[in-house]
């Protein structure tokens, strides 16, 4: 799906998290959103999201205006920092939550419900972990476990919050991958936040580096690495 | 580019503005039913012929002596269960010992029993045809139907609070702090005052506030246990108790309204505390 | 015996608390409990039995305990919502109601009794309206049910409060993000992080009414098989000086209140290592 990013600003009582701004993010794109705390970034990210309400500006979803679309009617996957893996279900039914949370009508029956959880749980390399619950598991299952979660809605974009903070630098390499491969089969726009600058090199195919609020560059890694628009990004990813 | 917007925005993690109001609504009748009332009613009824009426009927010497009584068994078995509280959570807190979990639950054990069976159990340990309370009442000393009696139900009954109080406390400071007084050469007692004291004081403050209130106003125990002698072992709860019975309905409510103002103040430096020092106290932090 | 009783600690003051903890204990709680079990113990458990086994005894324990389950059923109820209510919105006047639920713990259990019995007594305020609907709520078993309510009030919304502050908000917009409705959110995911603490706050509430005795005897009306509770029959054993009889009543009100005490701690543990939390 191409997200459009028209002109959004936000204000948090008088300080301004984003000043106005564009952004049009193709269809299918792996994007990283780079930058500092404070940069505003996930701002941008949960403002995509339905999470916080722009001030001014509109989002754009294939070209329809999706400015006033509430949470649930966004369908976007949304992986949080922290994961926020409901710990009193199993992972079974962490997975099928989105599911079972469907209107009757719409709802899949059970056995269609639990032959998509467990097709989900192949896809993220966990297959035999639907029984236990999530203070059971690994930083990285968990994670893995979250993005499922996520996916199993059939989501139109897939929006990640740090998705690699919390983990050791071995797993995150592991996971980095992970995310690339579901990326590409799925053919979702992803965005991911991260403040790590080799990260979003590694592993989008489009990095939008922010600071202060407002986008310094847009392009592929080797273009910003090769020509950085500003003195903030030449610091920022040389550090 | 930006729009004029006409619907308003409402976060993932709210209820609608009518759910949110019509909550509060149920809270706010609930507790005015249910709390707010009942308080009204002992003032009201106190007053129901005048501020002087009610005052003189705390003036007799029954009025007054239950009130001295109540007084002297807080002032006697508070500092006691303070005392026990401190050493308790010293004791538990400061050490590593087997079956500590089976003795906290212990300390715990009269928050379960109800107060006639703990006053029970005081008259059949020391009541005049038990072993002990026999050869004890032959030495002249009564314990049950006197204020010994009265005191051990009382301090029975509010036994948990200090230790309770100050045991979550003591495990969140660690040792650390002691255990540096320690190696500058501090004695035990120099250690315990000028550290731990001090780090303490407004969880021991509140436990005690608490102790006190249930102490003053205990009636399920000492009822079995003071023989409701007139003058003599009537505390105010058993005081307002007799006046009730007797129909004196505005006497029984004007003790009743002292004890609700103490109730009142107890609450507010309650609220006090826990604004002021709340990361100092257990209260904000049980779970 | 691989571990030591006591660890050796440099801290000081060992035999001191010790000794004051476990004399205190023993000469406050312990010993006069063992006095009533030893009252037991040559009483007979055939005796106990042949005592607690008469239609007036039977009538007093359910009607305690079925009262105090009722009302600690309201008190679950109604405590969460005041721990959401006092911990999510703010309003005026919030913090006067935040007091306000500590009441029942600080006011005297007489004092709440003879307020109660005032106001819910056919020429009182509530009795009154209820007297209007042909209710007679005072010298009832609802009057037992409305002072039950009350001292059991805090509770629940103590236990739960500081758990409703703890809650993580992403996993609210997690469910959120994932299509479910804010009652759904409510009910599948916020209600079941709640359980454990309200739960253990339901015991708490029930274990105290099943033992109150100060706010119900006067809004009970004590009808012997109506409105007669269990401690009250303790107290009228006791005024005949039947030692006996009373000990065997109070030995099965403590084994009620150990099985609540057993329950809770099962709880507890449940709750511990199914989600990791209490």
């Amino acid at each position: 799906m191409h997200i459009e990013i028209d002109e959004i600003s936000k204000l948090f009582g008088a300080t301004a998290a984003l000043h106005p701004v564009s952004l049009s993010l193709p269809s299918g794109a792996l994007v990283a959103l780079l930058g500092p705390s404070g940069s505003g970034k996930t701002t941008l990210l949960r403002i995509l999201g339905g999470l916080e309400f722009p001030t001014a500006g509109r989002v754009l979803f294939d070209g329809q205006d999706a400015t006033g679309l509430t949470v649930q009617e966004r369908r976007a996957g949304f992986v949080f920092q922290s994961y926020a893996l409901f710990r009193h279900m199993t992972v079974f039914d962490n997975i099928a939550y989105g599911l079972n949370a469907r209107p009757r009508g719409s709802r899949p029956p059970a056995a269609e419900i639990a032959r998509r959880v467990t097709r989900l749980l192949e896809l993220i390399q966990l297959p035999d972990i639907g029984s236990r619950f999530p203070s059971q598991l690994s930083g990285g299952q968990r994670q893995r476990v979250a993005l499922a979660r996520a996916l199993a809605i059939e989501p139109r974009m897939l929006l990640l919050d740090e998705p690699f903070g919390a983990l050791d630098a071995k797993v995150r390499k592991e996971l980095r991958q992970g995310l690339r491969d579901i990326h590409d089969e799925t053919g979702l726009t992803t965005i991911f936040v991260t403040h790590d600058q080799e990260e979003a090199m590694e592993l989008a195919d489009l990095v939008v580096v922010m600071s202060m609020g407002r986008i310094e560059q847009i392009g592929k890694p080797a273009d910003i690495r090769a020509r950085p628009a500003t003195q903030f990004v030449r610091d920022f990813i040389s550090a | 580019m930006s729009e004029t917007r006409t619907f308003t925005f409402r976060p993932a993690t709210e209820e609608t503005p009518v759910v949110r109001w019509l909550l509060i609504g149920l809270a706010v009748l609930g507790i005015a039913i249910l709390v707010a009332a009942p308080l009204f009613v002992v003032f009201a009824e106190a007053l129901a012929k005048g501020v002087w009426t009610a005052v003189q009927s705390l003036g007799n010497r029954d009025a007054l002596s239950a009130i001295k009584l109540t007084l002297m068994i807080a002032a006697i078995s508070v500092p006691l269960n303070a005392a026990f509280g401190i050493a308790a959570a010293w004791f538990i807190t400061k050490f590593d010992f087997r079956g500590k979990a089976f003795l906290i639950t212990l300390i715990d054990l009269p928050f379960s029993v109800s107060p006639v069976v703990a006053g029970l159990c005081i008259v059949l340990m020391f009541g005049a045809n038990s072993l002990v309370g026999g050869w004890l009442v032959a030495q002249g000393y009564p314990i049950v139907f006197a204020l010994p009696g009265i005191v051990l139900a009382t301090m029975f009954v509010t036994f948990p609070f200090v230790a309770r109080e100050l045991i979550p406390v003591m495990i969140e400071q660690g040792r650390a702090e002691e255990e540096a007084a320690l190696t500058l050469g501090a004695s035990g007692w120099r250690t315990f005052w000028t550290v731990t004291l001090p780090n303490i004081r407004w969880a021991l403050l509140y436990g005690v506030l608490l102790c006190n209130a249930r102490a003053m106003g205990e009636f399920g125990a000492v009822a079995v246990v003071s023989g409701k002698i007139r003058g003599q072992t009537a505390t105010m709860p058993i005081t307002i108790e007799m006046l009730y019975n007797e129909y004196l309905s505005i006497a029984a409510f004007s003790m009743a309204a002292v004890l609700t103002a103490l109730a009142l103040v107890t609450l507010l430096l309650k609220t006090a505390l826990e604004l002021r020092h709340a990361d100092e106290l257990a209260a904000t932090r049980r779970h | 015996m691989g571990r030591p009783l006591i660890h050796r600690s440099p801290m000081p003051g060992l035999g001191l608390s010790m000794g004051i903890t476990l004399t205190m204990l023993s000469l406050v709680v312990l010993l006069p409990i063992g006095a009533l079990l030893l009252k037991g113990a040559t009483f007979g458990i055939g005796n106990i039995w042949d005592t607690v086994n008469r239609e007036r005894v039977w009538a007093a324990l359910f009607l305690s305990f079925r009262l105090s389950l009722f009302a600690a059923l309201f008190n679950l109820a109604f405590g969460v919502l005041l721990a959401w209510v006092l911990v999510r919105y703010r309003f005026p006047g919030r913090r006067i109601l935040d007091a306000a639920v500590d009441l029942p713990f600080a006011l005297p259990t007489a004092v709440a009794g003879i307020a109660l019995t005032a106001l819910y007594a056919p020429n009182g305020v509530f009795g009154g309206i209820a007297k209007e609907i042909g209710v007679k709520i005072a010298y009832t078993q609802w009057g037992i049910f409305i002072a039950l309510i009350f001292v059991g009030l805090p509770f629940v919304t103590r236990t739960v409060q500081p758990v409703v502050e703890e809650i993580d908000r992403e996993v609210e917009e997690a469910s959120a993000t994932l299509g479910a409705s804010r009652l759904h959110t409510l009910t599948r995911v916020i209600l079941p992080m709640l359980a454990p603490a309200a739960l253990t706050g339901f015991a708490l509430a029930l274990a105290r009414a099943v033992g109150e005795y100060g706010s119900v005897i006067f809004i009970a009306g004590n009808i012997p098989l109506v409105t007669e509770i269990a401690p009250l029959l303790i107290v009228i054993q006791l005024e005949e000086f039947n030692y006996d009889a009373a000990a065997a009543i109070g030995i099965a009100m403590l084994l009620i209140s150990f099985a609540m005490l057993l329950i809770i701690n099962l709880i507890q543990v449940w709750s511990r290592r199914r989600i990791g939390y209490v």
